[in-house]
């Protein structure tokens, strides 16, 4: 009996000590994955919420297949199982909230979203460039926004082809059909939204981005500090060259590219963009310091990102060259200044000698490059933005504030 | 005598114009901020201007010397001064619009030249741009510099090549009037 009571207390504190080791494995789990959630953008969505695709916006400035595409990536995305909110619904909501703009949305639409249609998010696509002369090209970039009274830019990515883009041995890589190519960009984009939705690990390499394609020169405050998460309202850019909707695709992509950072929290534009109209602000020669104080506190952002785009060219056909030129600003909410200060510029064939080896055959994949490098270096600090900022001895890093 | 008069030649052939005024009263390490204005183009291109503008603000500002105040921030100072032409303001027009901005100094420019020039067979990228600094309190000329690069050179003209891309002979170009300013 006392043998029995005896292993019955023991088995009894084994089982106390491994429920309390359970239960502080449990807890130290949780504290993780809150302190994860935390310090990152904001995570995938629970699996089953479904999706509203917007109308595909036409910024490549031609006529474009958009309700193909828009077909295409409603079928992709029924493939992996999503729910898509059906047409007859998304047309409704549409019209009974005066829904015109689908380059974005604002508080006002993400709420009615979530309270008249139940979605979890919505993807917006923008169409960049569609060219159907051989060789094909084709640029778009999709964004998936959160539902509800914050809309948060969950996920975003995109794509630029162009049929020649790898001929291989005696050309039999070259895509000729547009369709084919079209293909390809959406599978691409869709494949890197699964992969977000799936919560599997992203697929580009962060090592992958050129050094030629790093700002010519640059200045950067020592007010921006390198380790802080900064929240980022992209202002509307000027354009000065004479493609159309340079400034929105640019926008777009700087976008995309300070999403990919962890440190930034890039506000949805359609946000921003009711905020400028709301206070009717328009910006014919850049943001003054009053405006973007006016954004600042509506928006509670800590920086206002402004561009010039002085060249934005594409190329039909198989002779010509992409160019991208741009001049970008950061002003900064405490300091009511420019942190940040950079001239970028880049031709398709830079650096290109045999073969064509290296040549970027759309805007869109150089400018992509291109402002990746601007996210990146804006908060390297000391060694790392020197050794960002070198560039065959012409790049200059100067760490020096306004005084 | 002969080595005098070939000493002569040597050193009078390497005399030029001087491309710069400085005003010798003027205290340049006062100037903290400065306002640059739109240029005034004289090329055909309609958007270079607006390049060479964006280049020298940000070199400016990489120098860390002095702080340049946003170009949005000028236009509304300049709508507010009532300038009438922003890229030839008048002094009165300097004072008002510098009092405005607070800025001690405004800078102004005229891109003379821009884009391809043509000699016989030959082409070459050329750009020439000259600049002055006003004063913000009396609106006074107190810096004043120009530049030419690019071009056809000797070696153009031999081998052919057409010259340097744009971009490099801009940023020469918006260096070399940096250097003029600082020296």
């Amino acid at each position: 009996m006392d043998n029995r009571s005896s292993v019955s207390s023991i088995n009894g504190k084994i089982g106390r000590v491994s429920a309390a080791i359970f239960s502080v494995c449990i807890l130290l789990s949780a504290v993780f994955w809150a302190a994860e959630g935390a310090g990152s953008n904001a995570g995938p969505p629970e699996q089953g919420f479904s999706i509203a695709v917007l109308p595909v916006e036409n910024l490549s400035g031609t006529k474009a297949p958009v309700k193909d595409i828009r077909a295409l990536l409603i079928r992709r995305l029924k493939a992996q199982g999503f729910q898509i909110l059906d047409d007859e619904s998304l047309e409704k909501f549409m019209l009974r909230n005066r829904l015109r703009y689908t380059g974005g949305i604002n508080k006002a639409v993400a709420q009615a979203f979530k309270t008249e249609t139940g979605v979890g998010s919505v993807l917006i696509t923008s169409l960049e460039l569609y060219s159907e002369v051989n060789p094909p090209k084709i640029a778009l970039t999709c964004r998936l926004v959160s539902t509800g009274e914050n809309p948060v830019i969950l996920w975003m990515d995109g794509a630029g082809l162009a049929g020649d883009d790898s001929p291989g041995i005696l050309g039999l890589g070259l895509i000729e059909d547009p369709m084919a190519l079209l293909e390809k960009a959406v599978g691409r984009v869709e494949g890197s939204l699964g992969r977000y939705l799936n919560r599997k690990p992203a697929g580009e390499n962060v090592q992958s981005v050129k050094r030629k394609f790093k700002p010519e020169t640059f200045y950067r405050s020592d007010v921006l500090v390198s380790n802080a998460r900064y929240s980022v309202a992209v202002a509307p850019f000027l354009n000065f060259s004479g493609r159309r909707n340079a400034a929105e695709i640019l926008e777009l992509q700087f976008i995309r590219s300070l999403k990919k950072s962890d440190q930034f929290d890039v506000i949805e534009p359609g946000v921003v963009r009711q905020q400028l109209l709301a206070l009717r602000i328009i910006i014919p020669e850049g943001i003054s310091l009053s405006d973007a104080g006016a954004l600042f506190t509506l928006l509670n952002a800590d920086l206002i990102l402004t561009a010039n785009v002085v060249q934005y060219e594409d190329y039909t056909g198989s002779f010509g060259k992409a160019k991208v030129d741009f001049f970008t600003q950061l002003i900064d909410r405490k300091s009511r200044s420019v942190v940040w200060s950079s001239v970028s510029h880049n031709e398709g064939d830079d650096g290109v000698f045999f073969f064509d080896r290296g040549r970027v055959n759309t805007a869109y994949a150089m400018a992509s490059q291109m402002t990746r490098w601007v996210g990146k270096m804006m908060l390297a600090q000391g060694k790392r933005a020197e050794e960002a900022g070198e560039q065959g001895g012409e790049n200059k890093m100067i760490e020096k504030g306004k005084q | 005598m002969a080595l005098f008069c070939l000493a002569f030649v040597f050193f009078t052939a390497c005399a030029g114009t001087r491309e710069v005024y400085r005003d010798p009263n003027m205290d340049f390490g006062a100037i903290r901020s400065v306002a640059v204005m739109p240029f005034l183009s004289l090329a055909r291109d309609n958007i270079a201007a607006e390049r060479v503008r964006d280049v020298f603000i940000n070199d400016l500002l990489a120098t860390g010397a002095v702080y340049v105040v946003p170009v949005g921030e000028v236009a509304r100072g300049a709508a507010r001064a009532e300038v009438v032409t922003p890229a030839t303001p008048s002094p009165e027009e300097v004072i008002k619009l510098a009092s405005i901005i607070k800025v001690q100094a405004v800078i102004t420019g005229v891109l003379k030249e821009y884009g391809e020039v043509r000699s016989g067979t030959t082409s070459a990228n050329i750009i020439s741009v000259s600049l002055q600094m006003m004063e913000a309190q009396t609106g006074k000329i107190v810096w004043s510099a120009s530049t030419t690069k690019g071009g056809i050179n000797i070696w153009d003209r031999l081998f052919g090549g057409g010259g340097q891309p744009m971009d490099k002979i801009t940023q020469d170009a918006v260096r070399d009037l940096i250097n003029k300013l600082f020296k």
